[in-house]
């Protein structure tokens, strides 16, 4: 019964914050376009540090010049990787 | 795992077309009776707002479509505490009766349903 979310949009959106607080034990959250900008920064200490799975689309972060700074090499996933990740979880929460 | 749909309406209204997208979706589910939980959620909580008078930037009143709610069986509606308090908003303002919800009970209801839609 997980939820996988994902954020597509930058950080200037403020979009972690709404969506962090709603995560439960066993959800991830998957960083995409816009949303790899949050691996650059220290926002996701806090989730990391309760536990929380975060992965990246490494397209979408090699696209923009890779900083994984907070990220280890495990966490970043290709398109097929995303796929099986959703495929994981049993749904998925869009923010955008 | 519920059978239930919860919908996450998060954008003010009027500004941009997310509001009226999200309740388009919602009130269409609920004519195939899908159970349904709606959450208003960070700027969404400004549809709520009573005395809201649109008609001078030429819009219909979100106020009133909210009260098409009750009609089309829409019972579970909740607000965010933290979302109003962050705006200085009381429930006293709202123009239809919300259960005001803290984060963990909507984590909750999504973890509860079987699809979200986040708007």
């Amino acid at each position: 019964m997980s939820t996988l979310h994902t954020i597509s949009k930058s950080p200037a959106k403020g979009l972690l914050s709404s969506c962090a607080p709603l995560l439960k034990q066993g959800d991830a959250l998957m960083l995409l376009e816009d949303g790899v900008y949050y691996s650059y920064q220290n926002e996701l200490d806090d989730l990391l540090a309760k536990g929380f799975e975060v992965y990246c689309l490494s397209e979408d972060l090699l696209a923009r010049g890779p900083a994984d700074k907070n990220l280890a090499e495990s966490k970043l996933l290709d398109y097929e990787g995303f796929v099986d990740l959703c495929c994981e979880h049993d749904k998925l929460v869009n923010w955008f | 795992m519920s059978d239930s749909i919860t919908f996450i309406s998060r954008a003010a209204p009027y500004g941009e077309n997310n509001s009226k997208l999200c309740m388009d979706i919602a009130l269409a589910a609920a004519v195939f009776e899908q159970k349904i939980n709606y959450v208003f959620l960070d700027d969404g909580v400004y549809q709520l707002l009573s005395n809201q008078s649109p008609e001078a930037i030429a819009s219909k009143p979100v106020g009133a479509a909210l009260e098409a709610f009750d009609l089309y069986g829409i019972e579970n509606v909740y607000v965010d505490k933290n979302s109003l308090s962050s705006r200085n908003l009381t429930q006293q303002e709202l123009v239809i009766k919300a259960k005001v919800a803290d984060s963990d009970l909507i984590a909750e209801l999504i973890q509860n349903s079987k699809s979200v839609i986040n708007l």
